[in-house]
């Protein structure tokens, strides 16, 4: 099969997607490029050289924070140089944030400490090359949540350097952001950014045994992540991800999803559609039992389609049929098994399945079903190449 | 007279309150501790798992299942003790070296001690050495879990080093987790892969018998 002429730019070809038109072909993108993937595989190119040179549909991610001096805020004069993922802190004088290495772990490790007028909060995070990951939670008790719903500070989104990096990019791709997550570690849906306050199986009890206080929780979460998306207005971003991977059915319920994820994420949807924006909602593992659930929030997208091959349950056919003609689907291929390890052959067949179930009308943007740390570049450029010649013309 | 089917369902439906004050009036009925586990909270949890394949239950109904349970055997183990009961075995269960995911090696972990295998739970982040020194302390089964695919080659390494200790004919392997795959399993030698916490208890029980 050859590869049909493009007739769209990358924006257009995956806006289109995103809004219910058809593409001139298949969109093929992926989700965040590792650091690690980079470094080892890609001589450490940027995303920006990765999405060149295998010729793929690009974004790029942007999430800058503003202060505003009128209430008291300032940038976080102790965090140093913003990290991969991150966005500037807001700090207030009843809001500081303090961080220190500790010694003699293993992995770096690193104290926060949230200093209030009330009182200290603290967590510890651990990273190594691939991933970071909470060592002590940060809700030690209930009223805990008191200090984060009187002193957190929140973001505010900075339109104008978002819009700098939307003209910069111009036709190359999507300007992608994330809703606000907490300060220093956390996910953008206010269920999955609770899960990073506290081990999410004692959220889970907590739904049983104290569902006020979880919604207590969740509506702190939820107060912070409204502003930012209200300070969205006229920032030129073309889709924002919302949830994370502690909503899916293979951590939660259908019912929990409908009692403490729905009612609050569908409210910070409709605030960002309101504001002129777009969202996905990213489920990373088992998503089958909450597609209705997901769509009925109204997002614009829905991501990742984990394929049973890498530990989730989707059936991608199954899934275009029951939501596929309301919300974009991104994602679906199996990069465990079609990235690495397997003949050029193999991975053009995967790209041609997902085509296949998901591509009929467009609506659909093929990636990786989120990151990869180990992937061959052969097979890669099989993967973009192949998805090239998937054409709607 | 304590009905077990009372018990059966405050375990299936995750009331720990009820299932301690069931298992305390179970007891001072005169009933046996072993039928008291076997009849009633093994039982249990057997439905829990077929509810969890049947697609029925998610892991949120698990987890408070399984607290229910061993809130219920916190009670109920000293008399196991003193009746001469013995587990079904012992499993020394824990995620890979690097690896710090560990909803899905708790739940496993709780599935298992409620269908009435003891637990050795050596946490997260487990290197191989320690899965060695929990055969040498009596474990007969080896369950590792990994959530990414960086981590899964440290499964191999245990694989490994449990045979360099010459321990492999004493043990049983099984492995699980969101990349782990029945082809990984046999790659690396390991006795059985599970894909949930349900099939965890089933492979164990049938490899151990």
């Amino acid at each position: 099969m050859t590869i049909a002429t493009a007739t769209m730019t990358s924006k257009q070809r995956m806006l289109a997607a995103l809004d219910g038109r058809l593409p001139d072909r298949l969109p093929v993108t992926t989700h965040h490029l590792m650091p690690y993937f980079l470094d080892k595989y890609m001589n450490g190119i940027t995303d920006q050289a990765f999405f060149d040179y295998f010729d793929m549909d690009a974004y790029v991610w942007t999430v800058p924070h503003r202060h505003d001096p009128s209430q008291g805020e300032y940038p976080d004069p102790e965090q140093g140089e913003i990290g991969f993922l991150e966005s500037r802190r807001v700090s207030t004088d009843d809001w500081r944030v303090y961080w220190e290495k500790l010694p003699g772990y293993e992995y770096q490790t690193v104290r926060y400490r949230f200093v209030t007028p009330k009182g200290t909060l603290s967590m510890v995070i651990q990273s190594n090359e691939h991933t970071a990951w909470v060592a002590e939670y940060l809700i030690k008790n209930k009223r805990d949540i008191d200090l984060l719903g009187e002193y957190m500070t929140a973001p505010k989104c900075d339109v104008e350097a978002v819009n700098r990096t939307a003209e910069e990019f111009g036709e190359r791709g999507l300007v992608r952001g994330h809703i606000c997550c907490f300060d220093v570690f956390g996910q953008p849906g206010c269920w999955q950014d609770a899960a990073c306050l506290m081990k999410v199986e004692d959220l889970i009890y907590a739904t049983y045994d104290d569902p006020e206080w979880v919604h207590e929780l969740l509506k702190i979460l939820q107060r912070r992540k409204m502003i930012y998306i209200q300070s969205l207005q006229g920032a030129r971003f073309d889709i924002h991800e919302l949830g994370g991977g502690s909503a899916s059915s293979t951590v939660i319920s259908p019912k929990i999803f409908e009692k403490f994820v729905a009612p609050y994420d569908k409210e910070l949807i409709a605030a960002a559609h309101h504001a002129g924006q777009r969202i996905t909602y990213h489920t990373c593992g088992g998503m089958m039992p909450l597609l209705e659930l997901i769509a009925d929030m109204g997002p614009d997208a829905m991501e990742t389609f984990t394929p049973p091959g890498m530990g989730a349950d989707v059936n991608l056919a199954e899934a275009k049929r029951r939501i596929g003609d309301r919300v974009c689907m991104i994602g679906g291929f199996d990069q465990f098994h079609y990235l690495i390890d397997c003949a050029p052959e193999d991975t053009r067949a995967e790209v041609r399945r997902c085509f296949e179930e998901a591509g009929a009308n467009g609506r659909y943007i093929l990636s990786p079903s989120d990151h990869f740390f180990d992937a061959d570049p052969e097979l890669i450029r099989a993967f973009a190449d192949e998805a090239r010649r998937c054409s709607y013309r | 007279m304590t009905d077990l089917e009372d018990l059966r369902q405050s375990i299936i439906e995750g009331d720990m309150k009820s299932t301690t004050s069931l298992v305390e009036s179970a007891l001072a009925d005169g009933l046996e501790p072993g039928t008291i586990l076997n009849d009633g909270m093994i039982a249990a949890m057997t439905e829990v798992g077929r509810r969890f394949e049947e697609g029925e239950y998610f892991v949120p109904e698990m987890l408070i299942a399984a607290r229910a349970m061993q809130a219920g055997l916190k009670i109920l183990k000293p008399k196991l003790v003193d009746s001469g009961t013995k587990p079904l075995g012992t499993v020394a269960i824990g995620t890979v070296k690097g690896d710090l995911h560990d909803i899905g090696k708790s739940l496993v972990a709780m599935m298992l001690e409620g269908a009435g295998f003891e637990i050795m739970d050596l946490g997260v982040d487990v290197p191989p050495e320690k899965f060695v020194e929990a055969i040498r302390g009596g474990a007969q089964v080896i369950a590792m879990s990994a959530l990414l695919t960086t981590t899964m080659p440290n499964m191999r390494a245990t694989v490994e080093a449990v045979k360099q200790a010459g321990l492999r004919d004493q043990s049983v392997i099984v492995i699980g987790g969101a990349p782990v795959t029945q082809a990984y399993a046999n790659e690396i030698g390991a006795d059985a892969y599970a894909p949930d916490a349900s099939a965890a208890v089933r492979v164990t029980r049938s490899l151990i018998s």
